[in-house]
């Protein structure tokens, strides 16, 4: 955990660097911070629109499908767009690392930090969404909302993990970005984003693997809160935050092993 | 203390493995690992001792790959030694890559800010210290503009400017001063003399060895991982010199005080003997000064036959031959009685007003009919630095008043 500490000592630094990060990303296009409004509010659109006159799918609990599906995209967004970023930002950062000299944790969680950032963006969006349905009438607006920044913790925890261990990796395995793009993608279809766990009708081996998804407690406890307005059982909290925890932990030993050749592969 | 750098049987070795490439692909440890290619290993230090003082200015010299900016890096801690331990105090800054990091699509003045605290400044110290680093990169407005369109010029002057505005307590340089042109090159070395003279420990990796006895008291001549040689940086330069040209010194060449004793250089009956001349200030030697700053001259002597008649004389003199000035204690009012044991005389100067470029100055001492007892030409070799360039040899301060005319703001 002294990746934390040593990130927690350069918090100005890191605020400044997240900074960077998002200026970055929209000085260049004309509508600058606008996209980050933009992106989830046209991303719902299109899934209005396909979902509801294309196709329609049916999951118990799961009406109306296209708001069911952003409340499951949101944090699933946030997590797969930090590790796929994260693993390039200490290549990125190279330069930095190897002239200017400065601790490597921090990079992980500026790309961390910027993604949640995007998210929190997006959530006004959700609101607006929800608030829409609540008043026409299709769905009720879930008050369980507020106990949004426990069910987001989760995800910070096991997106920091992630990145934390990808980043490092992704130095010592120029190929694993491309891994890394196609075990988000089976991830994608194997956590209950599109669909609901007590929805599905499965063989049981195909069941009790898609269980073992440690992801699986997050997109669920997130949805229920900002979505279905239950609150989740104390089960569920303690699994979803033990993934977190254990994710962080992970990460911090893949990162802590890797950390010290990181200058000589960059 | 503040500055010091210690080497102790420090070894650093890199370490790859597959055949050309330097990272392994996740494919290759995953299905490879039966006949995994045996890591290669590269020893880029090989048990190397050395110590920088506070305030001192040591450069490595040797070859390309004898590894000169291992070291560097090493005491800026951005690589760790595989055996051995590095100890360095204070707060370092490392001009390797000047600009490197500054990310092209943000502005100068964020780049800056980065930048700096990256360097160990806070906020609010970048803020403070931003128009003078404008002003030392010569950017203007350009400062609020993305760095990626920057001239290469501006990049490294930014570059540079932030990096010297951290006030480090230890310098780390690796051929940088190599990157600009002429004059952005003796600005840079007028800024790092003002900064030798507060007292910042320099560590100057080049090839220009001109520029390394010049600049550096001590050197480091590293060979394949290992120290050469280390003295002061005449011997050391005049022994790598002599490796580089294939023709190995003899080692007394380095342990000895040099003193390049040639005809037409050095004359006198050695009744006295002059041992060293150095220019000092704020405490320590140097052998760059900046233009307008205080100075001493001072001069160590042995006596091997006293006598009572006798002169201290400085003459002061351009690279080009051009006489610069002239003074001796005669001319100061000081009538010799005795001199009989061993000391030091020096001479100080309030200031320095001479023009940037390469100074050599003679000393002497003598009796007073011109008798030398030991006269050394070029004794010292001095380079003046300054933040202008000026034509001639006279750099004074000075004030312009004026009625009538309209200036602007430059």
């Amino acid at each position: 955990m002294t990746a934390l500490g040593t990130v927690w000592r350069q918090r100005a630094l890191v605020a400044v660097l997240v900074r960077r990060e998002l200026d970055a990303r929209y000085r260049a296009s004309f509508l600058g911070f606008f996209w980050s409004l933009l992106n989830p509010l046209l991303l719902l659109a299109v899934y209005a629109v396909v979902f509801t006159f294309i196709f329609s799918p049916r999951f118990p609990g799961g009406e109306p499908y296209p708001l069911f599906l952003f409340a499951g995209l949101l944090p699933w967004l946030f997590f797969s767009g930090a590790v796929l970023d994260g693993s390039l930002t200490l290549v990125d950062n190279g330069p930095l690392l190897a002239k200017v000299m400065c601790p490597p944790e921090i990079f992980p969680a500026v790309t961390v930090l910027s993604h949640l950032v995007h998210h929190l963006l997006a959530l006004p969006i959700l609101l607006a969404a929800l608030a829409a349905a609540a008043l026409a009438g299709l769905h009720t607006f879930p008050w369980t909302i507020w106990l949004l920044p426990l069910a987001l913790l989760p995800w910070l925890l096991a997106a920091a993990g992630a990145v934390l261990a990808v980043s490092v990796l992704a130095v010592h395995f120029r190929d694993l970005r491309d891994l890394v793009g196609h075990l988000l993608n089976l991830l994608f279809f194997a956590s209950p984003i599109i669909y609901t766990l007590d929805g599905l009708e499965l063989p049981g081996p195909l069941e009790r693997a898609l269980a073992l998804n440690p992801l699986a407690s997050l997109v669920t406890v997130y949805r229920d809160v900002v979505f279905t307005g239950r609150v989740p059982t104390p089960g569920a909290w303690a699994t979803a935050a033990a993934v977190g925890a254990l994710a962080l932990w992970l990460g911090a030993a893949v990162f802590t092993h890797g950390r010290e050749t990181v200058v000589e592969a960059v | 203390m503040k500055g010091a750098i210690r080497f102790a049987g420090v070894r650093k070795v890199f370490r790859w493995r597959g055949p050309r490439q330097r990272a392994e692909t996740l494919k290759g440890a995953l299905f490879r690992r039966g006949r995994r290619l045996p890591a290669r290993e590269h020893v880029a230090l090989d048990g190397v001792d050395f110590e920088v003082a506070p305030g001192e200015a040591v450069a490595i010299i040797g070859a390309n790959g004898s590894g000169k900016s291992t070291c560097l890096k090493l005491a800026g801690g951005i690589l760790r030694p595989t055996a051995g331990t590095v100890a360095v105090e204070g707060r370092v800054t490392a001009l390797i890559e000047l600009g490197a990091g500054f990310h092209p699509e943000i502005t100068g003045r964020e780049n800056v800010l980065i930048n700096g605290m990256l360097l160990g400044l806070t906020r609010a110290e970048v803020g403070a210290r931003m128009p003078e680093i404008v002003r030392f990169a010569e950017l203007g407005d350009f400062i609020d503009q993305p760095v990626k369109t920057y001239s290469s010029g501006m990049y490294v002057r930014l570059g540079f400017a932030v990096a010297v505005a951290a006030e480090p307590d230890i310098l780390l340089i690796d051929e940088v001063l190599a990157v600009g042109d002429e004059v952005f090159t003796r600005r840079c070395l007028d800024r790092l003399a003002r900064m030798r003279q507060r007292g910042v420990t320099m560590v100057l990796v080049s090839h220009d060895l001109e520029l390394v006895t010049a600049f550096a008291d001590r050197a480091l001549y590293l060979e394949r991982g290992r120290v050469a040689a280390a003295g002061p940086a005449d011997a050391v330069v005049a022994r790598y010199r002599s490796d580089a040209a294939g023709l190995a010194a003899p080692p007394e060449a380095v342990r000895a005080p040099v003193r390049v004793v040639e005809e037409g250089r050095r004359w006198g009956n050695g009744d006295v003997e002059i041992l060293a001349v150095e220019a000092v200030a704020g405490g320590g030697p140097l052998k760059v000064l900046a233009s307008g700053e205080p100075c001493t001259l001072r001069i160590r002597y042995l006596v091997h036959r006293p006598v009572t008649d006798f002169v201290f004389g400085l003459a002061w003199h351009r690279a080009d031959g051009t006489h610069v000035s002239g003074h001796n204690t005669e001319l100061a009012g000081l009538a010799p009685l005795r001199l009989a044991a061993s000391g030091e005389v020096s001479c100080s100067y309030e200031s320095v007003p001479l023009a940037p470029g390469d100074y050599l100055v003679d000393a002497a001492v003598h009796a007073r009919d011109g008798l030398a007892y030991d006269y050394w030409r070029d004794a010292l070799r001095l380079r003046v630095t300054g933040a202008v360039e000026w034509p001639g040899v006279w750099a004074p301060a000075q004030r312009w008043r004026s009625e009538g005319p309209e200036w602007g703001a430059e």
